[in-house]
């Protein structure tokens, strides 16, 4: 009986404890740590990746390390995906998420997220001189990545020119969608322009974007749902970091006229006055 | 006191019913979970997307269901195929067969799709290629890779049911006369079915239950409809739960056909029949007595035809000839076979030739062991990954699930209700899903229940050993459940507890009895772990995409190399567990005097 007991009391305990130990406001908890966690890709490229040296680097990591340097706080960067980012962010294992984020108001249900900090749209990828312009797509057999906002973006994109039945074909990984557009399994890739810039350079030559931008991707950071204190910090960072020429810096590092993924700056992130 | 009222079953019930009660009042109202529920994801239009989401979970199933079908078809022939080419005495069909069975048991599913599906159509001339593209290649290669990958252990099955066919049955039937066809079709046969039936219908379920892992390849089945959902609106929670209950659901009714079929197959007198066997008697009525109407008219059209002793010159002549041609029909066979054999060894040869090996010198660090030791001090293990990070995993799992499958399978085979139901439900919910679905969940649900976050390493480990978990616990059961009874009432009647039953008498002589199973289940998990993938753990598979990934152009070295470190280590541990099984195994026990 006493046994029995002790168990019931241990068992309860144990669960009260779990109950209260979950979240916190971020801010408070970032700055009391000095250390700031972010969910970083380790597949996209140029965004985040692992190089030959097996050193993580990219766009993101830099905009992350950056983010960290400006609040004078030590930055941990997680790996993610985009199955886990999103958990992450919801669980407290990390405080912001970096990890070509397309803000969707569906998604913003979820988490929330910063202003945008990367201009983006969605573009074709396809064999060089085949196709001309959007439209040369309708029938044709389409791969995207699941788990982006791409593919619905790919299906409307084709229904409105005229493809009663739009053949998408979604994969789990970038460098799946690659080899397929390789081995010819599809026809095009769509997704976020900049990660194609970053596959069709590899292979110089063979490959080439096609046609209009057909979707908007705004990338923003991904942050822990309704903290504004922690929302507005990193806006305002983003901000300064506009504006004292830091982020110009990292952009041209990785999308400027001299790199492998060119890609110009055509828009200004949102800045307050 | 407790004890003697523990034992009536109705404390039982109401036991585990208050307990019931107080979970669901626990989670229901108490706890926080910090998540806002929404089901209506699943059946509201969405207003970003402009579609009911649900509706992909519908088609999914549909895909689903095609791929499982379609590949247990193939699966059966080919297993039929090579489980007899395995005993086969023409040396060459054996060591093809052979090698046909190793290599597809011993590598990971996840591989041989990428396989199928990215590297094979590179090695094909460009016509029959785009021919193959032209239709729907996705699931052509899925329900393929899934027929090859399950046709692997049905041969398996299928060689070990008839291989189970005493030698003295064999020596009876062929001193009564019958001939070796004869006594294949008549005595072999529909004695190995009997045997097989069971473990080839659980290979059914795996095969349906492996069918999630299509969606590698881009195949849009249930266990993907659940991603996309909760890729497009961050609820998770509401899509995995929505595709567990379908998963479980196909188990319980594929679960519910084996358990008809094995009804169907039983002989036991009239007096003992339950309302079960007439269930499987109407259920297969429709199937059966067509068969054996058909049976029963080819009987009344072809008498067999009797050879008599005395045959005269013509016939004698014919049959002569007819021997001749079957014996050239052989040759030119063995011959086609072994021209067959040797090409495939040529090919695989010239392939490998054209290797840029320097690419797999220059990373097989990278896919064995990462960044260690050079990692950050925040990484785990100090960067370890690749394929000693799926050893770790494996080990870990198999260790901390050896206790769990212990309790619950000693627990599936009492008495008590209360301890009964929990272990039941435990087993049946984790079996009747895939390692993917349980992954997920474990993802999802622990750092609601603990407020701590893990590792995904650790989240993926514990998925492993609670999937492994509920496997133990089964073979824990039947080796429990294999140990006569009579041992059980002797050491109940010498004055011992059940608790010292157990573990003095019956356990010690169960767990000798699984060791070769327990085995089985460890290259069972180690080839799962690479599973840990969708949740971005650093492991084998997980690694080898990322440099395929940077490497781009070389995808044959990579996954090939891949698939070779992981059939090394999954052969060399069933080696290990043949070794065992033969050490174990009673045959070669000898009394001596």
């Amino acid at each position: 009986m006493k046994r029995l007991l002790t168990l019931a009391l241990a068992a309860s305990l144990v669960l009260a404890f779990a109950a209260s130990a979950f979240a916190g406001a971020t801010y408070d908890q970032v700055m009391k740590d000095k250390v700031v966690r972010a969910g970083i890709m380790t597949d996209s490229i140029p965004g985040a990746f692992y190089n030959a040296k097996k050193e993580w680097v990219g766009f993101d990591v830099d905009i992350a390390k950056a983010i960290a340097e400006k609040l004078g706080l030590k930055l941990e960067m997680v790996p993610v995906n985009n199955k886990t980012r999103i958990g992450f962010l919801q669980q407290g294992r990390i405080d912001m998420s970096l990890s070509n984020m397309t803000h969707k108001r569906s998604r913003d249900n979820s988490i929330d997220f910063s202003i945008t900090y990367f201009f983006d749209g969605q573009k074709m990828l396809a064999p060089k001189g085949k196709y001309k312009s959007l439209k040369d797509f309708v029938g044709k057999r389409i791969a995207t990545m699941q788990g982006t906002t791409s593919q619905l973006n790919v299906v409307n994109a084709l229904k409105a020119l005229g493809d009663p039945a739009p053949k998408v074909i979604s994969f789990q990984k970038e460098s799946e969608c690659f080899q397929a557009l390789q081995m010819g399994r599809v026809d095009a890739w769509s997704t976020d322009s900049t990660i194609l810039l970053g596959y069709a350079a590899q292979v110089p030559g063979k490959f080439e974007l096609v046609g209009k931008f057909f979707s908007n991707e705004p990338y923003g950071v991904g942050l822990p749902e309704n903290d504004s204190k922690w929302r507005d910090t990193i806006n305002f960072t983003l901000q300064d970091m506009w504006k004292d020429g830091t982020y110009k810096k990292i952009y041209d590092k990785w999308y400027g006229p001299n790199t492998k993924y060119y890609f110009p700056l055509t828009e200004k992130i949102e800045l307050w006055p | 006191m407790i004890n003697r009222y523990l034992e009536k079953t109705w404390v039982q019930y109401l036991c585990l019913a208050t307990l019931t009660a107080l979970l669901v009042y626990y989670f229901g109202w108490v706890f926080d979970f910090g998540y806002k529920f929404d089901w209506s994801v699943l059946y509201k239009k969405d207003p970003s997307y402009g579609t009911v989401l649900g509706d992909m979970l519908i088609s999914g199933l549909g895909k689903t269901i095609t791929i499982s079908l379609l590949s247990s078809g193939i699966a059966l022939g080919l297993g039929i195929l090579f489980g007899l080419g395995r005993l086969s005495q023409f040396k060459p069909v054996n060591w093809f067969s052979s090698a046909y069975v190793e290599f597809f048991r011993n590598t990971p599913l996840l591989i041989q799709l990428f396989f199928w599906y990215f590297a094979l159509p590179m090695g094909l001339p460009e016509g029959v290629r785009n021919a193959l593209f032209d239709y729907n290649y996705e699931m052509v290669a899925a329900t393929l890779a899934l027929g090859i990958y399950t046709s692997a252990f049905m041969a398996e099955v299928i060689r070990a049911g008839i291989q189970s066919i005493p030698k003295g049955l064999l020596e009876a039937s062929y001193s009564s006369g019958l001939s070796p066809f004869q006594t294949l079709s008549k005595i072999v046969l529909p004695l190995a079915f009997r045997a097989i039936i069971p473990p080839l219908g659980s290979e059914f379920l795996n095969n349906m239950k492996n069918s999630s892992l299509a969606m590698v390849v881009g195949v849009s089945e249930l266990c993907w409809a659940s991603q996309q959902i909760e890729s497009l609106t961050f609820k998770g929670f509401e899509a995995t739960t929505a595709a567990t209950i379908i998963y479980l659901s196909l188990s319980l009714i594929i679960a519910g056909i084996l358990n008809l079929v094995n009804l169907k197959l039983q002989i036991i007198p009239k007096k003992s029949r339950t309302i079960g066997h007439t269930i499987a008697d109407i259920v297969f009525w429709p199937v059966l007595t067509p068969l054996a109407a058909i049976s029963t008219l080819l009987g009344c059209c072809f008498r067999r035809k009797t050879d008599g002793f005395n045959l005269t010159s013509a016939q004698a002549a014919r049959k002569a000839l007819l021997e001749k041609v079957t014996k050239i029909f052989t040759l030119i066979w063995k011959t086609v076979f072994i021209a067959f054999f040797l090409s495939i060894i040529v090919m695989a040869g010239i392939g490998l030739s054209r290797f840029n090996f320097q690419v797999i010198w220059d990373n097989i660090g990278t896919l064995i062991y990462w960044r260690f030791p050079n990692g950050s001090p925040n990484e785990i293990l100090w960067g370890l990954g690749g394929l000693s990070f799926s050893i770790l995993m494996s080990v870990i799992a198999i260790s901390a699930s050896f206790f769990i499958g212990l309790v619950v399978g000693v627990g599936r085979t009492s008495k008590n209700k209360l301890f009964l139901i929990p272990s039941t439900l435990y087993i049946e919910l984790i079996r009747g899903n895939p390692l993917i679905m349980v992954i997920f969940w474990i993802y999802f649900f622990i750092p609601i229940l603990t407020g701590a976050f893990l590792n995904v390493f650790w989240s993926a480990t514990i998925a492993l050993t609670v999937f492994t978990g509920a496997y133990l616990a089964e073979i824990v059961r039947s080796g429990i459940q294999n140990i006569p009874a009579g041992q059980f009432e002797a050491a109940m009647s010498t004055g011992m507890t059940y608790l010292q039953t157990m573990r003095k008498i019956i356990l010690p002589q169960a767990l000798k009895q699984m060791l070769p199973a327990i085995v089985g289940q460890f290259i069972a998990i180690f080839k799962d772990s690479s599973l840990a993938f969708v949740i971005g753990v650093l492991e084998l598979t997980f690694v080898a995409q990322g440099l395929n990934n940077r490497l781009m152009i070389y995808p044959f070295e990579i996954y090939t190399t891949v698939a070779a470190l992981y059939f090394i280590c999954c052969y060399m541990m069933s080696i290990v567990a043949r070794r065992l099984e033969r050490k174990l195994s009673t045959d070669t026990f000898r009394l001596q005097m």
